[in-house]
């Protein structure tokens, strides 16, 4: 059994090796920010003269902007996934849709934050805020949401389709009561990888959200996200305890991206299971 | 002379699971058996414990001894690498390499490190000759090997595993998924190759077993229930259960 | 009635909303094109774009600087992380046992959605020290960026790369071994050579990531403009430097214009890149 595995041996060795770095990059994190980790911080605002503080404008404004821009480009996305998929009966790979979608979902983040800062802010007049994040998550985020709904609506037999239309269903009765249900575990595993996704960008949101918060909220007023003030913090930041502070924040975002991908997990193995 | 290749009490479990049980069965050199049995009765799983292969599954649990000549395969001395040269196997969809056809007969020996130009031509050439290829596919040589057909492909893997010059042959299920003009291509193939090496093969089609093998064993829920002579087995089964199988009666 | 009026106001739905999709992505394109027309129109544009020299105060809008650091730093990273995440795909998908494999491709897909800025964090805290008290200097560096986007990529490598090895037929690994193979040669001669269309996509896709990757650089790369002059001097990327001059120069300015041309760059190796890795799964 273990004749000849030389090479399979040393790779594992290797590959124990680079996972133990990326073990001590999380322990690191844990221990570093756990203990910053309390009631008062998640639920307090930041207070840089004082040093400290804590990051409940941040999760805040994370949830309205990720979600606001989930909530928008998911419909949007999966439109457009249906007309490829349904209408057009295939989705043409090399097609001008998908052509577009290649290249628009490959555009770095901090691109697509330059651009929304020139329209919104420059010409229209936006302030920098949550509505402009928002917004530069959205433009990030639809081409995101037509693969998606593009490899979920692919994975459905054509069978089903054909069963039903022979039954005599219009297009929009299949899409709705055959194709979408059978789909719908991928979509949801699909929208919990994108929320993640969303939720950790940066880039973009420091260009067009900025990188305070206002004592006032509003959907108008500055918007910086949990991933912003990592960076605001530990590349600005004033305070004393920048460190212990960052490693918090960061502990809490990515709590919060295991518990979205846990739970969109959970409920499409639930789906597919309710399904099969 | 091919050798002949014996089982002593051979068992073989997956995990908690046993799928052949004491199989104590010889197949005589340079003779063809062919086992026949409803699916899952562990024929399949006997192939792959006469190379080792069915080591490679993990969980895999094998007790009993196999003897090629009078080697015991599963002492700890044998080289796997070595036997596995010594016994060829095909298997039931032909899964030729996506190289090209002169690249998949070349490598077994290239894998014992034979790299003279002249002499890999002259292995790969011999060993399609005798699969029976060589004149579809002579001049053909740098193709594909995936563009050959679905029977083309069958002998092609069997002109692989004859490279590396075996003495035992085993085959699972060789025509499973190919159409009858091919299939009849590999039985004669099969009949031809016979006195040369000893070749077990794995057949649900009774008409192939009747028509190319020698003796015929069959299996049954992972144990071995007769074995004979291949006229005797289809014209006078001593087991009940054998004669009902053949006459399509069998619901186990 | 009632139905085809509804069946095509689906269709009309459908088809508007790709429509605007498609606007949508070409403006995207359009506008940073658009954008850099100003630059890329004026005399002698090419050479003053290549030039080595950033100044704004002067009026030099050379991005060579920029461009080399994106080249430098993301080559580098892919060559410290491509032998990691070959090792670890080959230890998921041909030495865990079965039951274990899916769990640790479920851990490294888990992984690939840590965010960058958490990376960035993390080369502040450990790599910039390390590479200061090795190379001397500051340690912000594009030997420094270059780690932190390698331990970045790594995770997604290693789930690309293993996806591309399981993806090859089991009965290819049964032939061989049933022919003599030993593991190693087995998965030397068998395994990467079959898998390596979609290994070769997984390296374009994680020199994508690389490239257009903007926080876990910008926060170890030290942000200096002028051209690198050794793995250990500090740099900037097209995109970090994209990042810290957005909101400095405003539209209709030069400096607007060069961070366009910037941009363009960018949009423009993505497209390759996507066009490259297209032509690579067509091929398989």
């Amino acid at each position: 059994m273990n004749q000849g595995r030389v090479l399979h041996w040393f790779a594992l060795l290797v590959a124990l090796g680079a996972a133990i770095v990326f073990l001590g990059l999380l322990t690191d994190t844990i221990r570093e920010g756990l203990p910053h980790l309390t009631w008062q911080f998640l639920t307090t605002a930041p207070d840089e003269r004082r040093g400290g503080g804590g990051i409940a404008p941040e999760i805040v404004n994370t949830v309205v902007m990720v979600g606001g821009a989930l909530l928008v480009t998911a419909p949007l996305g999966l439109v457009v996934a249906i007309y490829q998929a349904e209408w057009q009966g295939r989705v043409h790979d090399g097609g001008v849709i998908d052509q577009v979608r290649a290249t628009w979902l490959s555009v770095p983040s901090v691109v697509v934050g330059f651009i929304v800062y020139r329209v919104a802010v420059a010409w229209w007049h936006w302030p920098l805020s949550l509505a402009t994040g928002g917004l530069a998550l959205a433009v990030m985020n639809w081409p995101v949401m037509v693969t998606v709904s593009i490899s979920a609506l692919k994975r459905v037999p054509h069978a089903y389709r054909e069963a039903s239309l022979a039954l005599g269903a219009t297009r929009f009765d299949t899409v709705r009561r055959v194709v979408l249900p059978a789909a719908l575990a991928e979509l949801i595993d699909g929208w919990g990888w994108a929320l993640a996704r969303l939720a950790g960008e940066s880039a973009a949101l420091i260009i067009t959200a900025g990188i305070n918060v206002s004592a006032h909220w509003s959907v108008w007023g500055p918007g910086e996200t949990l991933a912003v003030y990592i960076w605001y913090v530990r590349t600005e930041g004033v305070g004393a305890d920048a460190g212990g502070v960052a490693a918090a924040t960061a502990l809490t975002l990515m709590m919060f991206i295991a518990v979205t991908l846990w739970l969109s997990g959970r409920l499409a193995d639930w789906r597919r299971r309710a399904g099969h | 002379m091919a050798p002949n290749i014996r089982t002593e009490s051979l068992t073989v479990s997956y995990r908690r699971t046993v799928v052949l049980r004491q199989i104590s069965l010889e197949a005589v050199g340079g003779e063809v058996l062919a086992l026949i049995g409803p699916s899952g009765c562990g024929k399949s799983t006997f192939l792959r414990a006469l190379n080792r292969l069915v080591e490679e599954t993990p969980g895999a649990h094998v007790t009993g001894r196999v003897f090629l000549g009078e080697m015991n395969i599963y002492s700890s001395a044998v080289d796997v690498t070595e036997l596995r040269r010594r016994v060829g196997m095909v298997f039931q969809a032909p899964n030729p390499f996506p190289f090209s056809i002169f690249d998949n007969v070349a490598y077994g020996p290239r894998l014992r490190g034979v790299s003279d130009a002249a002499e890999l031509r002259r292995i790969v050439e011999r060993s399609l000759q005798e699969a029976a290829l060589w004149d579809e596919v002579r001049g053909k040589l740098r193709r594909p090997a995936l563009t050959l057909s679905g029977g083309q492909q069958q002998r092609l893997c069997i002109a692989r595993a004859l490279a590396v010059r075996p003495e035992v042959l085993l085959l699972d299920e060789p025509t499973a998924a190919l159409d009858p003009v091919s299939t009849e291509k590999i039985e004669e193939l099969v009949s031809n190759l016979r006195g040369r090496y000893t070749i077990v093969m794995v057949t649900h089609n009774l008409r192939q077993a009747a028509r190319v093998s020698d003796r015929t064993a069959f299996f049954d829920d992972g144990s071995l229930v007769e074995v004979g002579l291949t006229r005797q087995i289809f014209t006078a089964p001593r087991d009940p259960r054998t004669e009902q199988y053949l006459t399509g009666r069998y619901f186990p | 009635m009632r139905e085809r009026w509804r069946e095509m106001m689906m269709t009309r739905l459908t088809w508007a909303l790709s429509g605007a999709f498609v606007i949508m992505g070409l403006g995207l394109m359009a506008s940073v094109l658009v954008g850099s027309w100003p630059i890329l129109m004026a005399p002698h544009s090419l050479g003053r774009l290549l030039s080595p020299l950033w100044d704004p105060l002067q009026g030099q809008w050379g991005i060579l600087p920029f461009i080399v650091g994106s080249s430098v730093v993301t080559l580098l990273a892919l060559c410290l992380a491509v032998p990691f995440a070959l090792a670890s795909a080959i230890s998921v998908s041909r030495m865990l046992p079965p039951v274990v494999r899916p769990h640790a491709t479920r851990v490294l897909a888990a992984l690939t959605a840590i965010p960058s800025v958490v990376f960035g964090w993390w080369g502040l805290q450990m790599v910039v020290p390390v590479v200061r008290n090795l190379g001397g200097g500051s340690g912000f560096s594009l030997l420094a960026a270059a780690i932190v986007l390698a331990v970045m990529l790594w995770p997604t490598l290693s789930f690309l790369f293993a996806e591309a090895l399981q993806s090859v037929s089991p009965s290819y690994v049964d032939a061989s071994l049933a022919l003599g193979a030993t593991p190693d040669q087995t998965l030397v001669r068998i395994l990467i050579p079959c898998a390596m269309p979609q290994l070769i996509n997984a390296f374009l896709v994680a020199v994508a990531r690389g490239l257009g990757e903007t926080m876990a650089v910008q926060m170890v790369i030290g942000g200096q403009v002028a051209m690198p002059q050794g793995l250990l001097s500090p740099g900037a990327t097209l995109t970090t430097q994209l990042l810290t001059d957005a909101a400095l120069y405003p539209p209709g300015t030069r400096g607007h214009a060069a961070l366009d041309v910037m941009a363009l760059a960018l949009v423009a190796a993505m497209a390759i890149l996507v066009r490259i890795s297209a032509r690579w799964r067509v091929g398989t």
